[in-house]
């Protein structure tokens, strides 16, 4: 279908249509299994997958050509490309490190985007004294098309869903919005208030010194004037 | 050696055929032998050229490089269109000699028709003497006794002493310093330079004013000021005459005093700068939250627009705090980008807005919805605004500790007396701990869920500069320096002042 499309748009793809938005969050990242002890062979570890979803249920191939995988050197073939749901690479390993991630889109036109995940293989101490066995280490974020071509905005408008059942993540990323916004907005009430408190403090400090400064002007003047008396009487004696 | 002979051409076995004249100094080789060896020369090279023959593996460029200077073929365009050493002659100067004559001569500057002799040219001879226009004459005018006693009169110059003056104007043709040198003093009296053009120039001008005489009164008025010109002398004498300590002192006052006027000029750059930061803090809080109500609206384009209008209508000065760039270049990108800080946040910045997001438990990479960016946004803007605050604060502090010194060097003791200076804030100056309890009193906002402890940090988290005074064992020494500092420079501008 993707084929189709480009011939069906040309090589400019039919334009970009300004002013149109669309955003795509997707979610990245792996989990990781501790295989209870070290392998003999090869001393790995854990056994882990790396991917990136759709936040919502829909086919990404629809609008990504691939998705390319950059692995740590140590890997035979460190750059993978997968080009069909799931986007993922499941690989057992001893380490953790970052890996690279680049999107590819069908339109050729829209450049690739890029996200960067450090593949976590270790439990955090909280986490092993729960006892859980997998390690989960996701993020969100959001692709935004910014006036995207006219096939692109297609291929982005008219996708069908993943699966027909239901499609959830690890984690519960609505809470976490919810739960950072809250944060965000009360750290701000802060940070606010103090910059309105510092700032009448400021104020009042600028006042002082200038205060200060009229007062030592006075003085100063005095000071001359003083002097001013003085030297002729000196000058007598 | 043999090396040597090589390059020089000679024959290795020393039967000498190079015509140098080296040879005939280092071996001892007849002349015939020299001019001979210059016909026989040709042999040996095209020996050597078989010698020479290209070896194998050598490129041919190199080969052309080491042996190529004498088989190149003579070039076929006579390049030199000089005819050699023989034609070269020495050309001095562009005719035949102009002789001298010693002649006589006349000087027409002179009037007793006195004959000279000189050599000169004798192309020259009978021309006029040119020497002779450099007599300048010029007119001093004359007045008669009426007009001397009408209007010349002068307490200080009698009419003999006056005459005496316009004689030797007359005879110098008004060159001051021989005039006043030949002036008869001792009949006179004593008359400067400055005495003698004053009276000059008062006459003529009075004469000019009196007589219709075109010769006078088409000169333009003469202006001269005496008393300035006395002055002026007097100035210079005493610059000249100062001592090299003077000199240092003066030079040392004047630096002193550019410093002076730059700190001046810093500090009401900075009380600039405080203003808008203060302006920035006023407004900054209505303007986002307006800014935020539109964005929620999700509309892209009306709300750039819509921005933009604000801006305009609202007129709001440069807000202190971070400038996050616009994204409206169209293309893919990712919403954490928003995120980013632009280059413009230095590192100072940057470190104390991690500081203070790992203070409020706020990861450094949030969750980038399209509402978190813009408050997380707008929360490390306004910690930068915060930072610049205290920034501020703390110069302001500092300041007001020197002027405290001042004040105290210019009056010691008074300084208690702070009835003009707001009570409140000098005194949260004087003691941090109260400033900390009246704040933390106040602090508590009633929407913040979290302890005042807790509020207070925030601020304090903020490192700026070692500027405020915490504990008073550190700060003796810089207290002093700073006291000695301003003693010094109240003093220095009492100086510059007298």
């Amino acid at each position: 279908m993707a084929q189709l499309s480009t011939s069906e748009y040309g090589s400019d793809s039919g334009g970009r249509v300004k002013g149109i938005t669309i955003v795509k969050p997707v979610v990245y990242g792996n989990i990781a299994r501790y295989f209870g002890k070290k392998r003999e062979e090869d001393g790995h570890t854990h056994h882990w997958t790396l991917y990136v979803k759709p936040y919502r249920n829909e086919d990404m191939s629809a609008y990504v050509k691939k998705i390319q995988f950059k692995l740590h050197e140590s890997y035979n073939n460190a750059i993978r490309a997968v080009t069909k749901p799931p986007f993922e690479i499941t690989e057992t390993g001893w380490g953790e490190f970052e890996v690279i991630i680049k999107i590819f889109f069908v339109d050729p036109n829209e450049r690739p985007v890029t996200l960067y995940h450090f593949l976590k293989l270790f439990q955090t101490e909280t986490n092993l004294m729960l006892g859980k066995k997998t390690l989960v280490s996701e993020h969100y974020d959001e692709m935004i098309f910014q006036d995207p071509t006219l096939m692109m905005q297609q291929l982005l408008v008219n996708t069908r869903p993943l699966t027909l059942g239901p499609y959830k993540h690890e984690t519960d990323f609505n809470d976490l919005a919810d739960k950072t916004v809250g944060t965000l907005q009360s750290a701000r009430k802060k940070i606010r208030f103090e910059i309105q408190e510092l700032n009448e403090r400021l104020k009042q400090s600028k006042e002082v010194i200038a205060n200060f400064k009229e007062e030592i002007k006075k003085l100063e003047e005095q000071d001359i004037q003083k002097e001013k008396d003085v030297v002729p009487h000196v000058a007598d004696t | 050696m043999s090396d040597v002979k090589d390059i020089l051409e000679w024959d290795i076995d020393g039967t000498s055929k190079a015509p140098t004249k080296e040879q005939e100094t280092v071996s001892v080789v007849s002349k015939e032998e020299i001019i001979a060896g210059s016909e026989k020369r040709p042999k040996p090279k095209k020996s050597n050229e078989a010698i020479f023959k290209r070896p194998e593996g050598m490129h041919r460029e190199v080969y052309a490089l080491l042996y190529s200077d004498k088989k190149d073929p003579p070039p076929l365009i006579p390049t030199d269109t000089q005819q050699g050493y023989k034609r070269m002659k020495a050309k001095l100067g562009r005719c035949c000699v102009r002789p001298w004559k010693w002649m006589p001569f006349t000087n027409p500057a002179r009037k007793d028709g006195a004959i000279f002799y000189h050599w000169r040219r004798a192309a020259e001879e009978g021309k006029d003497y040119p020497f002779a226009k450099f007599n300048k004459t010029i007119q001093v005018p004359k007045y008669t006794d009426q007009e001397y006693q009408l209007h010349l009169h002068d307490e200080k110059w009698s009419r003999s002493a006056t005459d005496h003056l316009f004689e030797l104007c007359e005879r110098f043709d008004a060159r001051w310093i021989v005039i006043e040198d030949r002036f008869d003093h001792l009949s006179h009296g004593k008359r400067s330079v400055e005495d003698i053009k004053d009276r000059y120039y008062t006459i003529v001008n009075k004469l000019s004013k009196v007589r219709s005489d075109p010769n006078l009164s088409n000169r333009a008025q003469q202006m001269y000021d005496a008393e300035h010109e006395r002055k002026r002398k007097a100035q210079l004498n005493r610059l000249f005459n100062r001592t090299t300590e003077q000199v240092e002192e003066e030079e040392m006052l004047i630096q002193e005093l550019k410093r002076i006027e730059f700190r001046k000029k810093e500090r009401e750059k900075k009380a600039q700068d405080l203003q808008k930061l203060i302006t920035a803090a006023d407004n900054s809080s209505d303007l986002r939250r307006t800014e935020r109500k539109i964005t929620k609206k999700k509309l892209p384009i009306t709300l750039s627009r819509k921005k933009d209008q604000d801006g305009n209508m609202k007129q709001i000065p440069e807000t202190g705090g971070i400038k996050f760039p616009d994204m409206k270049q169209s293309g893919v990108y990712l919403r954490s980008q928003k995120m980013k800080l632009p280059s413009s946040v230095g590192q100072k910045k940057t470190k104390a807005i991690e500081h203070l997001l790992d203070e409020l438990g706020i990861p450094i990479q949030p969750m980038p919805t399209d509402e978190i960016c813009q408050l997380y946004n707008d929360l490390r803007s306004d910690m930068v605004l915060l930072y610049e605050l205290k920034l501020a604060h703390a110069n302001c502090e500092f300041e007001m500790q020197t002027l405290r010194h001042r004040f105290d060097a210019l009056a010691p003791g008074k300084l208690p007396s702070t009835s003009i200076l707001t009570p409140a804030s000098l005194a949260s100056l004087a003691k941090p701990s109260d400033k900390v309890e009246d704040k933390s009193e106040s602090a508590t906002p009633p929407e913040a869920p979290s302890s005042p402890s807790k509020v207070k940090k925030i601020t304090e988290i903020i490192d700026v500069v070692a500027t405020t005074p915490q504990s008073p064992a550190i700060t003796v020494t810089p207290q002093r320096k700073r006291r000695q500092a301003a003693v010094e420079q109240a003093n220095l501008m009492k100086k510059i002042k007298k």
